[in-house]
């Protein structure tokens, strides 16, 4: 896992990481990028390189996460002056910060508004519209979101990020079958991704779940899921968490169908081949035993050393003491 | 003992004062002057519309549904295929409907097109007339020893780019001769504007409706349970 720094955008780092990177501020909003300097003494003294404006917005956005809403101020005022207010980032970042800082519902509806402003202007801009949908998230309209998501992806579907947000959206509705779809989407963008295998694959265990009996076909999709991101990513807690959880759920069902051979043949229709029962046992021990091994892993290295997370490895101990 | 033979090549002293240094200077100053000129001439890409996004994009999900199609199941990827195969012959992607079937209008025509080639015109001539001037100017300035001078001229032609990249930064438009190397493969969009889009979509259909389906994930229970088996 790469520690976190200012070149990469700060979506998926945990909070004490973006705090330590938000404390940073005060170091870079004390050495202004452009000179101060008159027109043509500016152009030889200033130390603008283009990391310096990765490193301004994602400490913008860090300082954003952890409240620090002076800094934010600061630094977007200074993109501003060096990129003008029409850019369609500065836009964007402006309408981040906004959003951050509405206290209530009612200003976050005039951010809204905004939106939708900028919208009827230009609709390609792609961001903005990102925005207004993480807006009616975060009022709560979720139907709202995932009909402006799925406009969104009409106009544009190679958009990755949106296709994951709709899957995300209609996996809060426990509308399985489009959240497998998009994530699916997600997959055929990354197709060596072992996180989109494992997001595939854990919806569809959710799906299998949701009826019951769970669904045969849904948890072998599953498990064959977590198994390529076994196969792609060897050292993927995750993957092998999921192994363990879904071979848990096939083989008693597994056994039961073995019994009644009419039901298997009832399970052919639908072309997904059910794994056998010994290669599902033979699964969930490999899961075990390399789960224990992460554990001990964790337990031997210093804090931090080991690449996984503290939670996923104490949801591991759990299960395994199931 | 015999001493190792010392080559001298004579040359007049004042050669490096008078020629050498000047050709240096104006040629690094020109191409200064000539990147600030082009970023003056430049003029901002014209935002596309979103039906045109929207167009591009469908294709580009195809293509892609085609090349990562084995990471989806057989049924994921029958449906899929049905759904993009129906909407490409239908043309529900296009971005102007109206034009399915009728030929392409002349590029020569259309006021879009031509304001590209203006731009590029503007980027030939702003490289065009500085080397003609200064390769003049040196010829007219220095002769007598044209050979020596021209020599120079085409080295610092050539060789200047470092000092270029240290003065205006890695990604300038000073010098010519990486500007003619990006002109010989223009970057040629997956859709000019020469061409059909309808066509491409009705292509991409058809590849996509001959494309034999092999599941990755077939079988991999087995691969994994053998590969950790030794």
């Amino acid at each position: 896992m790469a520690t976190a720094n200012l070149l990469a955008p700060p979506s998926n780092i945990a909070p004490p990481a973006a705090l330590a990177l938000s404390q940073k501020a005060p170091l870079i909003l004390s050495n202004p990028p452009t000179s101060s300097l008159p027109w043509p003494l500016s152009l030889l003294f200033s130390r603008e390189t283009p990391e310096s404006w990765a490193i301004h917005e994602n400490l913008f956005l860090s300082a954003l996460r952890t409240g620090d809403e002076e800094s934010a101020a600061q630094l977007l005022s200074r993109l501003a002056s060096r990129f003008g207010e029409h850019n369609e980032r500065i836009v964007t970042l402006r309408g981040i910060y906004n959003e951050a800082t509405a206290q209530t519902p009612a200003s976050l509806e005039k951010v809204f508004e905004g939106y939708e402003k900028i919208l009827r202007e230009d609709p390609t801009n792609i961001s903005i519209r990102k925005r207004r949908v993480a807006v009616l998230k975060s009022l709560g309209r979720t139907s709202d979101a995932v009909t402006a998501l799925t406009v969104l992806l009409q106009n544009s579907p190679t958009d990755v990020e949106a296709w994951a947000e709709a899957s995300e959206l209609y996996a809060s509705q426990a509308a399985w079958g489009q959240a497998i779809y998009c994530a699916e989407e997600v997959l055929l963008f990354a197709p060596t991704s072992w996180s989109a295998h494992a997001h595939v694959a854990t919806l569809h265990s959710l799906s299998a779940s949701s009826t019951s009996p769970p669904s045969l076909s849904g948890l072998s999709l599953a498990l064959k899921h977590f198994c390529r991101a076994v196969e792609l990513n060897e050292g993927y807690l995750r993957a092998f968490y999921g192994v363990k959880i879904v071979a848990s759920k096939l083989l008693p069902l597994l056994s039961d169908t073995q019994v009644s051979s009419r039901k298997r043949g009832e399970q052919d229709d639908e072309d997904v081949p059910v794994p056998t029962l010994a290669s599902v046992q033979k699964l969930d021990e490999i899961a075990t035993k390399k789960l224990g091994e992460f554990i001990r892993d964790f337990g031997s290295r210093k804090k931090g050393q080991s690449g996984y997370d503290e939670a996923e490895i104490v949801a591991a101990k759990e299960l395994l003491s199931r | 003992m015999a001493e190792p033979i010392v080559q001298t090549i004579h040359r007049d002293p004042a050669l490096f004062w008078w020629i050498l240094l000047p050709i240096t200077v104006v040629m690094i100053l020109t191409g200064i002057l000539r990147h600030y000129a082009m970023t003056l001439l430049q003029t901002t890409p014209k935002k596309q519309d979103l039906p045109k996004i929207r167009q591009q994009r469908s294709l580009a999900r195809g293509l892609s549904l085609r090349q990562n199609a084995n990471v989806l199941s057989p049924a994921a990827f029958s449906a899929r295929k049905a759904y993009m195969v129906q909407a490409y012959q239908e043309g529900k992607f296009l971005a102007e409907p109206e034009m399915r079937g009728k030929p392409r209008p002349n590029p020569m025509s259309d006021p879009a097109a031509m304001e590209g080639m203006m731009g590029m015109m503007k980027g030939n001539m702003a490289m065009m007339i500085p080397q003609t001037l200064i390769m003049g100017w040196i010829n007219a300035f220095f002769s007598g020893f044209v050979i020596s001078n021209l020599s120079w001229y085409f080295l610092t032609l050539f060789g200047l780019q470092p000092v270029y990249n240290f003065i205006l930064g890695s990604n300038n438009a000073a010098n010519q001769v990486s500007q003619q190397m990006g002109m010989q493969n223009p970057a040629a969009g997956m859709m000019g504007p020469e061409q059909d889009p309808d066509k491409l979509f009705l292509a991409e259909a058809e590849n996509l409706e001959v494309l034999e389906h092999r599941w990755i994930l077939e079988g991999i229970e087995e691969r994994l349970v053998e590969k950790y088996a030794v």
